[in-house]
């Protein structure tokens, strides 16, 4: 059975279950979020320093989520795959932006991201799971680098990294959330509309409007 | 609250011990019976040994470090999810007892406190890493959730990601070792 015809078969009870955690977990996700302002890189230490720190800057929030509604879009094992390459490829790229080693076009990069994802989902695209995964891998470095550059020299450093992490995790099952409204077809044009509104939030992030 | 009250909470409030411990329990849940009974066991002498170190008055060391560097090799593993000999996962776990152990100096000046705050220390890890390991296995063996497997996955890549980064910040200040 091709994706397509997974996606809008019966749901399964893993489907279900996977519904009620990422709903849950966006849920959480609610409770701390805060209006993305800017990407002014916060400087407060602590967990809940780490955990805002993703939120502050639009440009990684709408990637983030493209990355979950591209996972969802995908199916299993995408669903599930994306969430974990993700946050360990991210980490790598945090500590080369920790150690201070420069990587060129990095804000470009992370804004072109947006569009690449937010295309990606509005196309349906589906290419082989590797592909997607070397696609979300490479830009998670230039995320992760942004964002290890940006670390402050708070006191608790374990604490601020586990709220980044989770952060951007939630980020990831939030649109995980959103992209399995595409079992449905009304659900599937709105996310592909999401998908498309994605992109073209990155085209003004590259053009500086954002 | 008394010293060993104390010592028993003492892993369950500091970050990095409660990374390592979700990690390795994630990890050793994910594997068969017998290793992880080998696996805890190694845990627990690790930290009987640790403790035992810190009892004698061992000085400064990085245990913080290693600490974390098993919460990564942990958690990394535990994304993975493949089943490790039990060689393999042993002496992680070991490893893991060993340092938790030594980052675990009593805050006491009388030593009658400071003895059951070890104690209780030593209680307070080994039962937290026997219930998140034999919750783990209990959801992903016996009732067979396959989210559970899969967010014990991600929960592993999560923990690897925060205790690499950490690592990174204390190399880049020139903290680490």
């Amino acid at each position: 059975m091709d994706h397509t015809a997974r996606l809008q078969s019966a749901p399964s009870p893993i489907l279900n279950q996977w519904r009620a955690v990422v709903v849950a977990a966006a849920n959480m996700l609610l409770l701390f979020a805060v209006p993305a302002l800017a990407h002014t890189g916060s400087s407060t230490g602590g967990f809940i320093g780490g955990f805002a720190h993703p939120l502050f800057g639009p440009d990684h929030v709408v990637a983030m989520v493209a990355v979950g509604l591209w996972g969802a879009f995908l199916g299993p094992p995408a669903i599930w795959l994306l969430p974990i390459v993700f946050p360990l490829v991210m980490a790598f790229g945090g500590v080369i932006g920790i150690l201070g080693v420069s990587l060129p076009g990095v804000e470009t990069a992370i804004a072109l991201s947006a569009v690449v994802l937010g295309t990606m989902v509005a196309l349906a695209a589906r290419p082989p799971l590797w592909v997607a995964a070397l696609i979300v891998g490479v830009f998670a470095i230039f995320h992760g680098h942004a964002h290890g550059a940006e670390l402050p020299p708070g006191a608790d450093v374990v604490a601020y990294s586990v709220g980044f992490v989770v952060a951007t995790g939630l980020l990831h099952l939030t649109g995980i959330a959103i992209g399995l409204l595409a079992r449905w077809r009304a659900g599937r044009i709105a996310v592909r509309t999401a998908g498309g509104a994605i992109a073209l939030a990155g085209v003004a992030f590259l053009s500086g409007l954002g | 609250m008394s010293g060993f009250g104390a010592g028993v909470l003492h892993p369950l409030v500091l970050p990095a011990h409660v990374l390592a411990l979700l990690a390795l329990g994630l990890l050793i849940g994910q594997q068969t019976a017998g290793r992880r009974i080998v696996s805890c066991a190694a845990f627990v002498i690790g930290l009987a040994a640790g403790l035992t170190a810190i009892a004698f008055g061992v000085g400064q060391t990085p245990a913080a470090d290693a600490l974390l560097a098993t919460a990564f090799a942990s958690g990394a593993l535990a994304a993975l999810a493949h089943p490790l000999s039990a060689l393999a996962c042993a002496p992680l776990a070991a490893a893991a007892g060993v340092a938790l152990g030594l980052d675990s100096p009593p805050e006491a000046i009388s030593i009658t406190v400071a003895t059951a705050m070890l104690i209780g220390t030593g209680f307070g890890a080994s039962l937290t890493l026997v219930v998140i390991s034999a919750g783990t296995s209990y959801l992903i063996g016996v009732r067979e959730w396959i989210w559970a497997r899969i967010g014990g996955r991600i929960l592993g890549s999560w923990i690897a990601a925060s205790a690499i980064l950490v690592l990174a910040l204390r190399f880049a200040r020139g903290q680490l070792l």
